[in-house]
């Protein structure tokens, strides 16, 4: 069992890095991007792709993105995304299809 | 009322801290009187821990929104039935529900296996004290249910897509099945602290683990059926490490279940089931602190609390003092007995639970690997659905194989020939069946063919052991093949009932491979009188209204679907906009045919100003079948759990002295 295990690991490698659009510069290959949804929010996620910027959650660092596929209901700026995709000039390209939102705040409404 | 709430809490934990101090001392210098008021502190901590959750649940029923929890999670216009429900919708609600399932479970398990020997139940008192302190602590200093604030005008209402029936029956018991856990993690330890360590404590517990396996099992179930029909993205699992928070414990448990058996049996595997036991109540913990931390990203973050490093204190105190107490007592554990062939009961049992435990261990890893690659990279890296879809078939296939042999197996070792004559058919069954599924063209994908080809292979075997077991009966006792088949199954519920678990099992594999590896799905934007092709469905947008509800803007497409050349069905995909909250909503459709057991899924994943609709269809086959699976495992955990005089009787004889002491 150990075997099939390192098998998979060595032939499928480990998995997608999770970052910030703090930390994304210098990564080729496909990436889980963290973020938070700022506005405007431009486009046609089943035409061209949807066109908005993603920021650090906690930071100033933002990076465009194009996202094409199923938005989930919770999508809208201010809120936390994750979305799959590879940053190529300039520009984050996500997997069509893979975004996730997050809303902590809809489960623990946050205390003033 | 808040204060009302509140004393009782304290109350509780004081209860919890005695039982722990008395009970520890009572067991420890034998003294009986001791031991057994700790015992009746443990009822009382339940008790008192009853009255805050009563205190809250009216301060719910009656909107007094002076309680922050209960302004926080309903609203005035919420119907009742989600006001109840909202006792389990929040962080702190949740915590005493866990505190009140745990006394519960503590102090019915005390009262009812007095009969496990006087001495085991005395140390098995402070191991439950240590537990439900830890969560009356909680409620008492860290997250406490009975905050007040001055009183809104209205709360803010109840998640919209938590306004299911299957997110009111899900979590309750999820929490059922993940403190249950505790019981047999208790005894465990009591076991070793007195020294005891017979099956007794295996035979004690039997029952209890059973239907906490049996919660857990069917509390996922419905997660996944409410994921399905509200979550909208035409799937029900996603290895969310939430949903795999669930999982693991079960899984462990599963191992646990098959392992004691040998152990009844054979006398051996004493120590792999203290181990499996202490893995199976750890990750019950986890998963409760991995859904209520925040650590990880996942569509369920409830919430960033505070009672995240509580939590992983506790855990590792339980972790580290479990197999420390282990370690000692390894010397008491040895077995009696060894495995005398690789072809035997024993054998395959051991099999089944290399297979469960290696599954569970690589999610475990899958869902830690984001904090461990953090901490050793300094990057945190995500395993996707590839990885976990590919343990699942490496472990997951063998293990339906397993299930159709294991049974039939004799103990200690079986002869080639017995094997052949007893697998003979089941085995032919298979190949036909694989044969015939070949033909039919579900060759397209080789884990759907094999987990098919098993499925037909088990489902022999199961059938086969029904009808020999009926036709001996039937030689025996005369009797006809209905009654004949009701006493079988009466006088051998653990054996038979387990069958049916298997059965569910056959039908969840059959269910998950058809809908996963034979699933189409078709995405196109359309205008009115425009049409979509999905296999041998012909989808037909006519048209599209918008409503308003009592709290929400609703649209609706009206699709008219077509199978050859007849209109089969009328679909109204559409989405709810609710104001208030500020929130759309996916609103599927699903057509179930419940002939063939497949679903016609459609989604409105975008309306556009012009009028035009992004529609996406997915043909999921055979996805029926998991909820029937449910029903199954339900019925078969049932006839294991139902109480059997006879084998009371048995296990008297057996453990002479087990008899009630007066």
């Amino acid at each position: 069992m150990l075997a099939v295990f390192l098998l998979y690991s060595s032939i499928a490698g480990g998995g997608t890095p999770s970052l910030r659009p703090s930390s994304l510069a210098g990564h080729t290959g496909k990436v889980s991007l963290t973020g938070y949804v700022l506005k405007p929010v431009t486009g046609d996620a089943h035409g061209a792709g949807l066109h908005f910027r993603l920021r650090d959650v906690k930071g100033t660092a933002t990076v465009p993105v194009v996202y094409t596929g199923s938005v989930p209901d919770l999508f809208r700026p201010g809120r936390d995304i994750v979305v799959e995709g590879r940053f190529q000039n300039g520009v984050f390209v996500a997997v069509p299809g893979t975004m996730v939102t997050k809303c902590p705040s809809k489960y623990t409404p946050k205390k003033t | 009322m808040p204060e009302l709430g509140r004393a009782a809490l304290v109350v509780c934990f004081g209860l919890a801290l005695y039982a722990v101090g008395a009970g520890f001392w009572g067991a420890h210098t034998r003294r009986r009187r001791l031991a057994l008021s700790a015992q009746n502190a443990l009822v009382a901590a339940f008790l008192s821990a009853a009255v805050a959750a009563g205190v809250l649940l009216v301060a719910l029923i009656t909107s007094d929104f002076s309680f922050t929890y209960v302004s926080a999670f309903t609203s005035r216009e919420l119907p009742l039935t989600y006001k109840i429900t909202a006792l389990w919708g929040g962080q702190e609600g949740s915590l005493l529900l866990w505190l009140l399932v745990l006394t519960g479970y503590g102090a019915a398990a005390v009262l009812l296996d007095r009969k496990a020997g006087r001495e085991l139940i005395a140390w098995v008192v402070p191991v439950l004290g240590v537990v439900a302190a830890f969560f009356s602590m909680l409620v008492v200093f860290v997250a406490s249910p009975f905050a007040t604030h001055a009183a809104p005008a209205d709360g803010l209402g109840l998640n919209t897509s938590l306004q299911s029936p299957y997110m009111q029956a899900h979590p309750p018991l999820l929490y059922l099945g993940y403190v249950g856990l505790t019981v047999p993690f208790a005894f465990a330890m009591g076991a070793l602290l007195s020294g005891r360590t017979d099956e007794r404590w295996i035979v004690a517990t039997r029952r209890w683990t059973l239907a906490a396996w049996m919660f857990l099992g069917i509390g996922q179930l419905l997660g996944a059926k409410w994921a399905y029909e509200e979550v909208g993205w035409g799937g029900y699992y996603a290895w969310d490490p939430v949903e795999n928070a669930a999982l693991m414990p079960w899984l462990a448990a599963t191992a646990f279940l098959h392992s004691v058996m040998v152990q009844e049996k054979k006398g051996m595997l004493k120590v792999w089931n203290m181990l499996l036991v202490i893995l199976a109540f750890s990750l019950s913990l986890f998963g409760t602190f991995l859904t209520r931390s925040g650590v990880l990203s996942s569509i369920h973050s409830f919430t960033e609390g505070s009672i995240g490093p509580w939590f992983l204190g506790f855990i590792c105190f339980v972790v580290a003092g479990s197999l420390a107490l282990l370690f000692r007592r390894l010397p008491l554990l040895r077995s009696k007995t060894k495995l005398e062939s690789l072809v035997s009961r024993e054998a395959t049992f051991l099999y089944n639970n290399l297979l469960l435990v290696a599954l569970c261990l690589t999610i475990l890893w899958g869902v830690t690997f984001p904090i461990l690659s953090e901490a050793v990279r300094g990057e945190s890296v995500t395993v996707g659905r590839p990885y976990y879809d590919f343990f699942l078939r490496s472990f997951g296939l063998p293990l339906l194989l397993l299930m159709g042999i294991g049974p039939l197996v004799a103990w200690r070792r079986a002869s080639l020939r017995s094997l052949g004559r007893t697998f003979l058919w089941p085995f032919a069954f298979g190949l036909v069946a694989g044969g015939g599924l070949v033909a039919a063209g579900a060759g397209s994908s080789l884990p759907g063919l094999i987990a098919y080809t098993f499925a037909a292979f088990v489902t022999a075997t199961i059938v086969l052991e029904f009808a020999r077991g009926t036709a001996a009966r039937r030689a025996l006792a005369g009797e006809p093949v209905p009654r004949a088949f009701a006493s079988l199954v009466a006088r051998n519920r653990r054996r038979y009932g387990g069958y049916v678990v298997h059965a569910a099992i056959v039908l969840l594999a059959i269910g998950v491979a058809g809908s996963s590896a034979y699933d189409t799905s078709h995405t196109a934007r359309l205008a009115k009188g425009q049409s979509l092709k999905v296999r041998d469905y012909t989808l037909v947008y006519r048209d599209l209204r918008r409503t308003r509800a009592q709290n929400a803007v609703e649209t609706r497409a009206t699709i008219d679907v077509y199978r050859g050349g007849d209109r089969i069905a009328v679909m109204h995909p559409g989405k709810n906009n609710y104001p208030v909250e500020q929130q759309i909503s996916n609103e599927v459709a699903i057509r179930s045919d419940w002939l063939t057991g497949e679903d016609l899924f459609l989604i409105t994943e975008q309306v556009n100003p012009n009028g035009t609709i992004d529609f996406k269809a997915i043909i999921n086959p055979l996805v029926n079948l998991i909820w029937l699976a449910g029903v199954v495992f339900l019925l078969g955990s049932v006839v294991t759990l139902w109480p059997d005089a006879r084998e009371e009787r048995r296990l008297a004889v057996r453990y002479g002295r087990l008899a009630p002491e007066t």
